[in-house]
């Protein structure tokens, strides 16, 4: 090992120190910290209660949809389509990104071996802006806004939707800032030695969703500006939200392929991270799984594929796009199953955090190829549509619980690091398999019911294709809210349990590892020795004529 | 002797350029929110040509106000790099007033933006152009206000001496945002004005 550790009396002395300080934690801490842990937690926290009411909701407009000759439980057609774009944006803007935003807040700085995070403050003040933004957004749809209204129902409320369109830019700016402070800490702040090729791969997954986030999230934000200011001024782009599906329209490429894949290529770092430390072994080519998370990053970048810019979804970049998505992935998946045969492969129950990120990458080929099928099928046969039906959900379901399974994994696996607790296994086994679960039912159920030509926000009566399609996508949805109050509970269970965890259960690879648990304010207890590889902790202690402090 | 100073001197500071890097990423968000909605914008005028719909009246667009902004924005990248260049020198006099000639540069790209759109006499809802261009305007000047806060936060930490020739990131930073943003209105001017 190469740390340089501190003397055991100094070690011991920032153990319980670290122990008071996440005991103390409450507002004031989280108003004024420049603790990127303390900030990390605020976005794990709020992601995850906010998953519990996203999943509702989403089983809510999925048992709406099965009876489709009623509308009762929202009251009428304008609130399904508030709630079925709530799903949506929730689902993605509100749990997904802000998930691995809180992650990553916690685990990259350490990862690289830094003390905190670059420019702390913009750091805390992006969280507190995405508990604001998402405050607004979701009273703001309760209200009776929302993203427009479905062709031809009136009965939306145009101030309300100028507010769900702030709250929406109020946490997509908050979620741009922490990719910054994040993207920076990984450029900036790495301890000596550690190159950009020898990054830990979740601390690049990281960087490589921040640059994507950071160049096509702005395009959105520019789509918010224009449709607010034509709400303002006209409508004369998007026609009267009040009894039109426009503005949804110009802002749904971001729960589309590419653009939605984007938010799952921290799962790549997830399994990147998890399988050498689990195989107790070196993974089996760090450059190779570098270069794969940065192709899977490149293929996402989808600012480009919107309405306004006409009908691309023939074109030759769009087609491309979808069909080289699933390589990558399928790649990385690959590289990470090697890494573990020729390890020390685990016998009997799998931990959880392993199986959860392999299970996430499987759902992620899985929404690969379901999104090139979306995209291939109907230029084969005109009379398959496709694109504008359920297979968009399906997509858009299949990416986002790969997604979240993949960040619930991370959460088992850096738990000691993040709060202090080991979690449950047998627990994290149980919500994950719900989770991919319930992911894999909505998007087999929406794919089934897109061969029927269903439209994608389609309520009404449905031939039996489609109504088995929203049965199976019924069911995946209470597996979903399940696995959701499951991780709620996981987290309570351990939050109830005294014993501080074990500072590494998992013999871990990366400087993260080296602190102690609870992680104290700085982080290392002294300086680091100079990084001679991607995981640091196998590499031989070095020499004193090679060191380097 | 020599040696013996040379030797007593401290090394170096190694700073890590958090906030160049920073602002690179921030400027290029901006940036992006720019392209977009312009890229929008002349998909739009593209879509009304195509269609023989006029997209600005003949004459209301005029070329002479627009280019004044242009130059102005080119002295003040001047200005600006002249500020950081002081600082790298320790020369703090100069590093003042560079700045304070860039931000009454920045001044006067406001009060011209001004000017045109009450030349024009557009209004927001008279047509999708108008609209377009009250968008692709607005924004801009959200990105000025955005480049001189930044740059009056710099002169504040600069004039309390926090930015010194080794420590002098956030002068370049502010410098480099600064760019950003007299790089968008000259692709505005192209888009919009010359080409209009």
């Amino acid at each position: 090992m190469t740390m340089t550790e501190s003397p055991p009396a100094e070690a011991a002395e920032a153990e319980p120190k670290a122990a008071a300080e996440l005991a103390a934690e409450g507002l004031y801490a989280w108003l004024s910290t420049s603790d990127h842990k303390v900030i990390g937690r605020i976005w794990i926290r709020l992601s995850l209660l906010l998953l519990v009411a996203a999943t509702a909701v989403g089983a809510a407009v999925a048992f709406e949809q099965v009876d489709g000759t009623d509308t009762d439980i929202f009251g009428g057609l304008n609130g399904y389509f508030q709630m079925w774009g709530l799903y949506r944006f929730g689902m993605v803007l509100l749990v997904v990104a802000p998930l691995f935003i809180g992650l990553a807040t916690v685990i990259v700085p350490m990862q690289v071996g830094s003390s905190n995070i670059a420019f702390p403050r913009a750091a805390l003040a992006a969280a507190w802006g995405y508990v604001f933004g998402a405050i607004v957004t979701v009273v703001s749809v309760l209200a009776g806004g929302g993203w427009g209204a479905l062709d031809g129902v009136t009965g939306d409320e145009a101030d309300a939707i100028e507010l769900t369109l702030l709250g929406t830019g109020i946490v997509i700016v908050s979620i741009l800032l922490a990719s910054v402070c994040l993207a920076t800490t990984v450029i900036s702040l790495r301890t000596p030695g550690m190159g950009l090729a020898k990054v830990p791969l979740f601390a690049w997954s990281m960087l490589v969703t921040a640059s994507v986030w950071l160049l096509t999230l702005p395009v959105l934000v520019a789509n918010l500006v224009i449709v607010t200011v034509d709400l303002r001024g006209g409508p004369l782009l998007f026609g009267n939200p009040e009894g039109s599906d426009q503005i949804y329209s110009q802002l749904a490429w971001l729960f589309e392929q590419p653009q939605i894949y984007s938010m799952a290529i921290p799962v790549l770092g997830v399994i990147g991270s998890v399988a050498p430390v689990v195989a107790k072994g070196r993974h089996l080519s760090h450059a190779t799984g570098m270069v794969l998370i940065g192709l899977a990053g490149l293929l996402s970048v989808g600012g480009w594929s919107q309405p306004f810019f006409g009908d691309e979804r023939d074109e030759f970049l769009f087609v491309a796009f979808a069909l080289v998505a699933a390589l990558p992935v399928l790649a990385t998946v690959l590289l990470s199953l090697v890494t573990m045969v020729k390890g020390e492969a685990p016998v009997g129950i799998p931990p959880a955090p392993l199986a959860g990120a392999f299970g996430a990458a499987g759902v992620l080929v899985l929404a690969t190829v379901a999104g090139a099928v979306r995209v291939v099928l109907p230029l084969l046969d005109d009379t398959i549509p496709m694109i504008g039906t359920t297979a968009d959900t399906a997509v858009l379901n299949l990416v986002v619980f790969a997604a979240l399974s993949g960040g619930i994994a991370g959460l088992w696996f850096w738990a000691p690091k993040i709060g202090g607790r080991s979690l449950s296994n047998l627990t994290g086994l149980g919500v994950i398999t719900m989770l991919l679960g319930g992911g894999v039912l909505l998007g087999a159920g929406a794919l089934l019911a897109s061969f029927d030509d269903t439209p994608d926000n389609a309520v009404g009566s449905f031939d039996s294709l489609t109504e088995t399609g929203m049965t199976i996508a019924a069911i995946g949805s209470v597996l979903a809210v399940l696995g959701a109050l499951g991780v709620l509970a996981g987290l309570a269970t351990a939050l109830r349990n005294d014993a501080d965890a074990d500072g590494d259960p998992w013999g871990g690879h990366t400087l993260e590892w080296a602190t102690a648990t609870p992680v104290p304010a700085d982080n290392f207890s002294g300086p680091l020795a100079r990084v001679m590889s991607e995981a640091p902790l196998l590499d031989e202690p070095a020499t004193d004529e090679g060191e380097e402090s | 002797m020599a040696t013996a100073t040379t030797r007593l001197l401290a090394p170096a500071l190694r700073r890590p350029r958090t906030v160049m890097v920073g602002t690179l990423f921030a400027a290029s968000a901006s940036f992006m929110v720019f392209v977009g909605i312009l890229a929008l914008y002349l998909s739009r005028r593209a879509e009304a040509r195509s269609a023989g719909i006029e997209w600005f009246p003949e004459g209301v667009i005029e070329l002479g106000p627009s280019g004044w902004i242009f130059w102005t924005l080119v002295l003040a990248s001047f200005t600006i790099q002249w500020a950081v260049q002081a600082i790298d020198n320790d020369d703090r006099p100069h590093a003042y007033v560079a700045l304070a000639i860039t931000m009454m540069f920045g001044a006067a790209v406001f009060n011209q933006l001004w000017f045109i759109i009450n030349d024009t006499g557009f209004a927001l809802a008279d047509s999708e152009a108008e609209l377009l261009f009250f968008v692709l305007i607005g924004t801009y000047v959200v990105f000025l206000i955005l480049a001189m806060g930044f740059l009056v936060l710099t002169s504040l930490r600069a004039l309390f001496g926090q930015y010194r020739y080794r420590q002098n990131d956030g002068v370049g930073a502010a410098a480099m945002y600064w760019h950003a943003v007299s790089a968008m209105y000259w692709v505005l001017w192209i888009a919009v004005f010359v080409t209009k």
